[in-house]
């Protein structure tokens, strides 16, 4: 409970203060969004299995968010950025349904 | 399903039994005999509790353990940068912040080309126009020329009227002696002395008057077929200086005319106005040589 209410909390402080992007993180901010939202997916999966442990998920989430923007910097680097964080989002939003099928089963058993 | 496909979450799964089990220790063991389907399908190796169970326990009533605090914590920053991210995505005027410098370098050189081509079309439209100015005052120029010169040639054909300074000649002919040559000598006379507007009684002098007898009576004058009378008045637009000299140098029109009893009156005047005017007739045998 207190969990999304740090999500709610989250979006609406986002929203209020409308902070300026800095200009370096600004191409890793979308992936690194969507690496925690599959780290995300993969806890509320573990919970509903019964196997959650917050250790992993911290290490997880943060593990998911820095390997992303990693992958993005170093494709920007390689100078193939575009096509790479295309392909992050790609995996991570194949994970991202796998996990969301598994919640499903459980929460609707179907 | 293998539990090693929980992506993004490698959870030890019943291993150990340190702190990575909180989770579970908190939750109220137990509550069996609320689960309503105990045939369902997919439950876990601890058959007693189902996931949604653990969802509605975790969720209520709500419990500050240091797992959900931390959890609440990361997911804080999560929803904080993802608000972050779609306002700064979806604000109007920064549409190329998220692009990646080759994109911008490809919109820079579009934008380039684009540039390129509308001003080649601008100068091309600008062309155009200049050149359809010119050749509009061209017509312009000719359309005026040509207006002026048919006035001009209007004023020697009869077809429009003048005006202008020349002399009012008034020939009395009590004895009815004065016949068509007399009066051709006069116009004659004019002509040579400049005149550029002729009127006789009424009747517009141009190339191609005639001046006859008349043959019913036997007195008078038709002048272009009509008939007209003494008094002759002529309206002569000229220079009156030249005009009236050239009238009456000796032996001339008006001494002749006075030799037959005629009594003439010359008269200059600053302004005549000839009215009579002349259709314009197209000729049916005579055509323009010119070009």
């Amino acid at each position: 409970m207190i969990a999304v209410l740090g999500l709610v909390v989250g979006v609406v402080v986002g929203l209020l203060v409308r902070p300026e992007v800095p200009v370096a993180v600004e191409p890793y901010l979308p992936i690194a969004v969507v690496a925690a939202l599959d780290a995300v997916f993969g806890g509320l999966r573990a919970m509903l299995d019964g196997i959650f442990d917050d250790k992993v998920f911290v290490v997880s989430f943060l593990s998911n968010v820095v390997v992303a923007a990693l992958i993005v910097f170093l494709g920007d680097e390689l100078g193939v950025g575009a096509q790479l964080s295309t392909g992050v989002v790609v995996v991570l939003g194949i994970r991202i349904f796998s996990n969301a099928a598994a919640i499903r089963r459980h929460v609707f058993r179907a | 399903m293998s539990e090693e496909r929980h992506h993004g979450y490698a959870g030890p799964r019943g291993s150990g039994d340190g702190p990575d089990h909180r989770l579970r220790k908190e939750l109220p063991e137990e509550r069996p005999a609320t689960a309503p389907e105990p045939q369902a399908p997919e439950q876990d190796a601890p058959p007693t509790v189902t996931g949604r169970q653990r969802l509605v326990q975790s969720l209520w009533p709500p419990r500050a353990s240091r797992a959900q605090l931390i959890v609440a914590l990361l997911l804080f920053g999560l929803g904080f940068g993802l608000a972050v991210q779609v306002a700064s995505h979806s604000a109007g005027d920064t549409a190329l912040r998220g692009a990646r410098q080759e994109d911008l370098v490809r919109i820079l050189d579009e934008l380039d080309d684009r540039t390129a081509r509308l001003e080649e079309e601008q100068q091309a439209l600008e062309d155009q126009r200049s050149e359809l100015e010119n050749s509009s005052d061209q017509a312009e120029e000719a359309r005026r020329q040509t207006l002026a010169k048919e006035r001009q040639l209007g004023v020697l054909a009869g077809t429009v009227p003048a005006e202008g300074p020349g002399i009012e000649v008034t020939v009395e002919d009590p004895r009815k002696a004065v016949g068509p040559d007399k009066l051709l000598d006069a116009v004659q006379e004019l002509r040579a002395a400049g005149a550029e507007a002729i009127e006789l009684n009424g009747v517009r002098v141009v190339a191609s008057t005639y001046l006859t007898a008349r043959p019913d009576t036997g007195a008078g004058v038709s002048v272009d077929g009509k008939k007209i009378s003494a008094p002759y008045r002529f309206k002569v637009i000229g220079k009156p200086q030249d005009l009236e000299p050239a009238l009456n140098i000796p032996g001339g029109v008006v001494q002749t005319l006075e030799k037959e009893q005629a009594t003439v009156v010359v008269e200059r005047r600053t302004k005549i106005v000839v009215d009579a005017l002349r259709a314009a007739k197209r000729p049916d045998y005579a055509r323009s040589s010119a070009r």
